[in-house]
């Protein structure tokens, strides 16, 4: 087990060293961070002298190392556009985004699961053919097209609902706000939630269909039956156990997609988190901030990995062994 | 136990089988259906709409957000109402659909192109050029697109002024697409490449001189065809979504040009004044779109190998 | 017949294609007595584990008991509700399936699965099931029983596995147990320990055993009453001994002959011509009579029913023509 987290961390700590490089790239080489900084009304000698400031005359090894540098040490540029420190901007706007992937992710979880399981189990019955064609109306459907149906039903004709931003939000400790503890930041929840989350949910569903006829199919369930044991004990503590771990990594390794999506759906409700930023920082060319996004990104995604990938060994005795057994979807 | 007993099949069932299942469903047949149609309609833009929205002459503010089947001030008819410019609704939204499915076209062949020539050097040649790039594959499938799109996207938004960008917004779309979608192609025939090369015939090919690239090519065109179809199917609807929402966020097709996408995203501001055809025709039609290509790629998928469900 | 463990009539089992309905076990029927090893053989295809599969219940769609009558221990299983099946299997019936790396949840402990099998049957207290689940284990010949429950399959060898499923198919003391090719999948070595074990369990508890099985060494080893299939038909039913040593279809006689004898080193290795048909391509009359070097007439169009043929009953006709004619010399007085 030791030997297969330290082979995994050093694949994730190539990974973020790989993103470095690409978003150091980005902000030394892509247009001219003086111009940027400085403005064009600037002389020729301010111009050298930001050069010198700014370290852009030595060697790029050790510019790169003082960008891993000051990565690490939160330094991560100044905004073009908003003249603030890109590591405020982004953790202002964490948050935000953060509360809303995780009320996603167990809306698609708490939804999808036992919806999967019920239509394997049932998979005659009308309702569960009803489903299965709703699931891929559900996967076919643009998000932003479920969040502007959804404000046009609940907001605009019903106006249970609110549309845009995220209520009233409550500071918790120094970098934190939650919009959980208050009423109109809960409604605002709703919405932003259930649309980012109904993507991930048909997903969900439909594979954990897959996944447990697959394993219904299976010599091991073929025994048990022909042991007698009963049919709950089949279906929950045998398949549902063997279905259980390809479907959770894969649902670990949508967290990474929910973050994608959040990006449309902050758009569409103007919900003030990263993905905002983001969409801004790309119309106006805002470098460091596109750069820093992408750095976090990455690290977020490699951390993701890493977590499912020792999950499944936490679960899967055969993987602890040391026996390599292929993780669905890879 | 043992597995459901052989039936014995004749040569050649697979065209007459596969049509037989095409015809037994009816979500297949109306599925293909109407892509056809909207095919025809995007192909046919020029001669089908009332008005050619892409000309900015032909609009007039006056016009604007009428609801459907208003007549205008110069008797203009609009059955589906107008935008914020006095644009036509129904001549929009057939415009944006030659755009949508141009760009969703073009990056399914490029992806495509690409994909299988990767596919098909790592597969025969092998080597370090081969886990290289399987490996750059495995990272990026671990990426969702919309990322992948944005940072291609975002980094040309940097380096080119805005101008030349506009007139680049089209080819930049299509590759950042594309470059999220090769990986399935490039897989699949690199597996297929891995079973055939070591066949006898192909070294036999070898010893005796003749190109065992020639061989290998025909002897795996055939059973190419059928995945990479299917992919390609798969490819195009996910490849409509990934534009529209590109469009949407407002970093995919100038403004010029609207997509579906784009068109949603004007008639976003003016759902609260109640002036909802805005969004909702376009994204009605980029609904039915999607859903018939996603449709009959699934149903294609199923009927042609359903191994290939663990692809995607 | 009384007396009898388990009674199969006219047994068929359907498969619905999109070609057609077809039959994939045709009319089949035969008896296994209390405490007899019962061999069913046959090549791959053949229907002999189809039925096994449609004695305990266990047929999924689509594939279905269409006809037949099948008792077991006096009373009528064939028509019996889903929960009542249940209840029979593991209790009453017994099954061992071939491939041990496939047949055990990887997830799960040796000793969990043993537990949850006899808690599910018998009225045992979790630590009584344990006790009884070392117990089994250390009756199939596995070291260290008690430390053995606490495995999972992965860590132990094929031949450690196929034991634990035999403990699993006896734990709750069944009188039948059907064995679906249980030694195919094993090293020869190991198959032969296998076959013992069952054998001495079976004899130990007085189980029958319906083996299912193309091995026909295997067979000859243990079994005492042989039938063998053909194309989802039984076309020879007998003791062991006079199937081996007499068969009277020239099917059987030429699975005996393929078995590899070893004092005739000097002759070519017989077969038999051409292949079993598939189940949409089953010719008309005898199923074998494309294949067959001895068929009569009536063969292609006369389909020939189980009739007494020396020791055994065959389904031929010229077993039966020959029967009748030894029949026929001896006087009207043996039948």
């Amino acid at each position: 087990m030791g030997s297969f987290v330290v082979q995994r961390l050093s694949q994730t700590l190539f990974v973020v060293l790989a993103a470095a490089l690409t978003c150091f790239v980005l902000m030394r080489y892509v247009g001219d961070p003086v111009n940027n900084m400085v403005g064009q009304a600037a002389s020729l000698a301010d111009r050298e002298a930001m050069r010198r400031n700014l370290g852009l005359d030595d060697p790029v090894i050790l510019q790169f190392l003082r960008f891993l540098r000051d990565i690490v040490t939160g330094d991560l540029g100044i905004s073009y556009r908003f003249g603030v420190p890109v590591s405020k901007l982004l953790l202002d706007r964490l948050p935000a985004t953060l509360e809303l992937s995780i009320c996603a992710m167990l809306v698609a979880a708490c939804l999808g699961l036992p919806l999967g399981v019920w239509t394997a189990l049932h998979r005659r019955s009308a309702l569960s053919q009803v489903l299965l064609v709703l699931s891929l109306v559900g996967v076919a459907l643009p998000t932003f097209i479920i969040g502007i149906v959804l404000i046009l039903i609940f907001s605009v004709w019903l106006g249970w609902l609110p549309s845009f931003g995220r209520g009233a939000i409550v500071p918790l400790g120094p970098h934190w706000t939650t919009g959980l503890l208050t009423v109109s930041g809960l409604k605002a929840l709703v919405l932003p939630s259930i649309t980012l989350g109904l993507f991930q949910m048909t997903l969900i569903m439909r594979l954990v269909r897959a996944e447990m006829l697959e394993v219904l199919r299976t010599d091991y369930i073929r025994f048990a039956r022909a042991r007698g044991l009963p049919m709950r004990t089949i279906n929950y503590d045998h398949a549902l156990r063997n279905t259980l771990i390809p479907v959770i990594t894969i649902v670990g390794l949508q967290f990474g997609n929910i973050f994608a999506f959040s990006i449309i759906v902050e758009t569409v409700f103007q919900w003030p988190g990263l993905g905002l930023l983001v969409i801004q920082s790309i119309q106006f060319a805002d470098v460091p901030l596109l750069a820093s996004y992408l750095v976090l990104i990455a690290l977020g995604f490699a951390l993701i990995n890493l977590t499912v990938d020792i999950l499944y060994a936490a679960i899967d005795p055969r993987v602890r062994a040391g026996l390599t057994v292929s993780r669905a979807g890879s | 136990m043992t597995a459901v007993p052989d039936i014995e099949r004749p040569p050649g069932w697979f065209e007459s089988d596969l049509l037989h299942d095409f015809l037994r469903s009816p979500v297949a047949v109306a599925a293909a259906c109407v892509c056809l149609v909207l095919l025809a309609l995007a192909l046919g833009a020029d001669f089908i709409a009332p008005y050619n929205t892409n000309d900015p002459a032909s609009a007039n503010v006056i016009d604007a957000r009428l609801p459907p089947g208003s007549v205008g001030m110069m008797g203009g008819h609009f059955l589906l109402g107008t935008d914020p410019q006095g644009r036509d609704m129904l001549s929009a939204i057939i415009y944006g659909l030659r755009a949508s499915l141009i760009v969703g076209i073009s990056s399914v062949l490029l992806a495509a192109a690409v994909g299988i020539t990767l596919g098909l050097f790592c597969g025969y040649f092998g080597g370090i050029a081969d886990v290289i790039i399987m490996r750059v594959a495995d990272v990026q499938l671990s990426f969702p697109t919309i990322l992948i799109a944005l940072l291609i996207d975002g980094v040309t938004r940097t380096v080119v002024e805005r101008a030349t960008h506009d007139m680049l917004a089209v080819p930049v779309l299509v590759i950042a697409i594309a470059a999220s979608y090769w990986v399935q192609y490039a897989r699949t025939v690199r597996g297929l490449v891995l079973v055939e090369r070591d066949k006898e015939y192909v070294l036999a090919a070898k010893v005796t001189g003749v190109a065992p690239l020639r061989i290998l090519a025909t002897h795996i065109q055939p059973n190419i065809m059928g995945p990479v179809l299917v992919i390609a199917t798969i490819n195009l609807a996910l490849a409509i979504l990934a534009e529209a929402t590109l469009s949407f966020l407002g970093v995919g097709v100038p403004p010029t040009k609207p997509s579906l996408g784009s068109l949603v995203r004007i008639g976003n501001e003016f759902l609260f004044s109640g002036d909802w055809w805005i969004s909702i025709f376009p994204g009605a039609m980029l609904v039915s779109l999607s859903l018939s290509v996603s449709l009959l790629g699934d149903w294609l998928r199923d009927a042609l190998d359903p191994k290939l469900r663990d692809a995607w | 017949m009384p007396g009898n463990l388990l009674s199969v009539r006219d047994l068929r089992v359907e498969i619905a294609t999109r070609r057609g309905v077809f039959a994939a076990v045709d009319d089949v029927s035969f008896d296994i007595a209390e405490g007899e090893v019962f061999g069913v053989v046959g090549e791959s295809g053949a229907g002999k584990s189809l039925t096994g599969a449609a004695i305990i219940g266990l047929l999924d769609a689509p594939l279905r008991l269409a006809r037949g009558e099948i008792v077991f221990a006096g009373k009528r299983i064939d028509n019996l509700d889903a929960e009542a099946m249940r209840s029979l299997r593991g209790l009453h019936i017994g099954a061992v399936f071939q491939d041990p790396l496939t047949s055990l949840n990887p997830l799960l402990t040796v000793g969990r699965q043993l537990v949850q099998t006899i808690r599910a049957h018998l009225d045992l207290s979790p630590e009584e099931a344990r006790r009884r689940a070392a117990q089994l284990l250390a009756e199939v010949g596995i070291p260290a029983p008690r430390e053995r429950l606490e495995s999972y399959p992965h860590e132990l060898s094929g031949g450690m596995r196929q034991r634990i499923v035999l403990a699993l198919a006896f734990c709750c003391e069944p009188r039948l147990v059907i064995a679906d090719e249980p030694t195919t999948a094993l090293d020869v070595s190991v198959q032969a320990q296998v076959i013992e074990l069952l054998k001495r369990m079976c004899r130990e508890r007085g189980t029958s055993v319906m083996l299912i099985t193309h091995d026909m060494g295997v067979i000859a080893e243990i079994a005492d009453r042989i039938a063998v299939m053909y194309a989802g038909r039984v076309v020879e039913i007998g003791p062991a001994r006079a199937m081996l040593m007499r068969p009277a279809h020239p099917y059987t006689a030429g699975l005996m002959a393929s078995i590899l004898n070893m004092r005739r080193v000097d002759g070519d290795l017989s077969q038999i011509e051409g292949n079993m048909p598939r189940l949409a391509a089953i010719p008309a009359g005898c199923a074998f009579h494309p294949r067959c070097s001895v068929r009569l007439q009536q063969c292609d169009h006369e389909r020939p029913i189980l009739a007494a043929a020396g020791d055994t009953a065959a389904a031929c006709w010229l077993a039966a023509a020959r029967c009748q004619s030894v029949t026929n010399l001896q006087g009207p007085g043996r039948a």
